[in-house]
């Protein structure tokens, strides 16, 4: 209470008044207190107006924050009560509907399938010779297993980062350990920081010297494997596992503190929903146009340029970007239970 | 005869490097103590390391291959030097008996602990 009655004192319209009635150096607090050492006279009948005026809006605010109080406290009960058990209905209800869904899917997709072993079955002849026969040609990329996960099964990739992101939701939501309400930090947490102080290396010079070389060189590392995965062995996932283990060493070296200033929570959280729903997008567009017969308007390149292969390089960036992150808070939240 | 002293070079270099690396596991193995065993392993993560990849790197087809590594040796001598400096660190930081030398058994660290 007593930090929110400073508050309320300092805040600007008590301040104006202060200054009013007190002449126009009071503002400042060093002038203030030499007046008040020299003690000027205060009119009696305006410091008791004063006193009421504040009483008078201290009760008003203590009521409203009681107000306020009451009405939060309802909604929670309410949510604690009824509101949970109609969502957790809900919810059980839509997660047992798609799991029958799924099943029926996957159960129909099988049943059309060809039998297991079967000579005439396409994996067999025609799909393997077409990607090397065809691949460069057909998805612009040098690099045939860029070619072949990032364009001809691209859905199957975009699968793979929606299981990464996934895991690292599941991560998130067992490990990391929440602070009140209030930003106070549980004790749960102390102690996890405690741990991490005495064990982890904090503010070592020659770690934090020789990273400083390092790092730039390691995230240079990762962008080209990157950029350069239709071209050579490479992509996003090893570019960004490489781009994860320089943003782990500069963790390591200058502590979260430094980190928390690029990598927070929020970051986290756009930079894998503009990567997953760039890559949804794009590939449904490509995907879309294709089994229509459509010309698609992405130029393929010359097979060999930095600027080929389509849409291959831009699904890589994404790929790195989702993988980088994951591993990123992977170790944070296994190391000290959040960011 | 260019080949051939190419071929004597690589060969006794990789020999070399791998007689250290061999040296440094063996001292791995049969050290007790962190610091005793830091001091095997970090002599084959730099000198073995060095010696194998100067090998490849006389052998190796073309300019480029050779300087990158030579960048790969440059990057391991940066990074093994320091995770050593680490380790010992970490070791100091948790053992309190690590000063007192010689080392008997009963200054060593229990192993749950």
């Amino acid at each position: 209470m007593s930090k929110r009655r400073s508050d309320w004192q300092t805040r600007p319209q008590a301040r104006i008044r202060k200054w009013f009635q007190q002449g126009f150096t009071a503002l400042d607090d060093e002038i203030i207190n030499q007046i008040s050492q020299q003690t000027i006279q205060q009119p009696e009948v305006s410091q008791m107006m004063e006193a009421q005026r504040e009483a008078m809006d201290t009760r008003r605010y203590e009521r409203s924050l009681a107000l306020e109080r009451l009405e939060r406290h309802e909604l929670q009960a309410w949510v604690r009560t009824r509101g949970r058990k109609a969502i957790g209905r809900v919810y059980v209800a839509l997660a047992l509907a798609m799991a029958v869904l799924m099943i029926f899917f996957l159960l129909e997709t099988v049943a059309h399938m060809p039998r297991f072993g079967d000579p005439n079955a396409p994996v067999t002849n025609e799909v393997t010779e077409r990607y090397i026969t065809r691949g460069v040609e057909e998805t612009g990329a040098v690099n045939i297993v860029a070619g072949m996960i990032l364009d001809y099964r691209a859905f199957d990739t975009l699968g793979e980062s929606t299981v990464l992101f996934i895991a690292a939701s599941a991560v998130l939501i067992l490990l990391r350990i929440d602070r009140r309400k209030d930003g106070t930090p549980v004790q749960e947490l102390i102690a996890a920081e405690s741990d991490d102080r005495h064990y982890e290396p904090r503010a070592d010079r020659i770690l934090q010297g020789s990273v400083m070389v390092l790092t730039p060189i390691i995230l240079l590392f990762g962008i080209y494997i990157i950029l350069n995965g239709h071209l050579s062995p490479g992509g996003g996932f090893s570019g960004g596992a490489i781009i994860s283990a320089g943003l782990i060493l500069y963790l390591d070296a200058f502590g979260f503190d430094k980190a928390g200033r690029f990598f927070t929570y929020k970051t986290f959280a756009w930079v894998s929903f503009f990567s997953l729903s760039f890559y949804a997008l794009a590939k449904a567009y490509s995907f879309y146009m294709g089994a229509n017969g459509l010309p698609s308007g992405i130029p393929l390149g010359t097979p060999g340029a930095i600027l080929s292969g389509g849409l291959i390089m831009p699904l890589n960036i994404a790929v790195g970007m989702v993988v980088s992150c994951t591993m990123y808070i992977f170790y944070a939240l296994f190391r000290k239970g959040g960011l | 005869m260019l080949d051939w002293l190419r071929f004597i070079l690589t060969t006794g270099l990789l020999a070399s490097g791998l007689t250290i690396l061999i040296t440094s596991v063996i001292g791995v193995y049969k050290f007790d103590y962190v610091l005793n065993r830091m001091h095997a392993a970090a002599m084959g993560d730099t000198l073995g390391v060095l010696f194998c990849l100067l090998g490849l790197t006389v052998s190796a087809p073309d300019i480029w291959t050779a300087l990158k590594l030579l960048l790969i040796i440059v990057f391991l001598w940066f990074a093994s030097p320091v995770s050593s400096h680490l380790v010992a660190r970490l070791e100091v930081t948790i053992n309190p008996n690590w000063h007192q030398l010689p080392l008997k058994p009963e200054h060593l660290m229990e192993e749950d602990t």
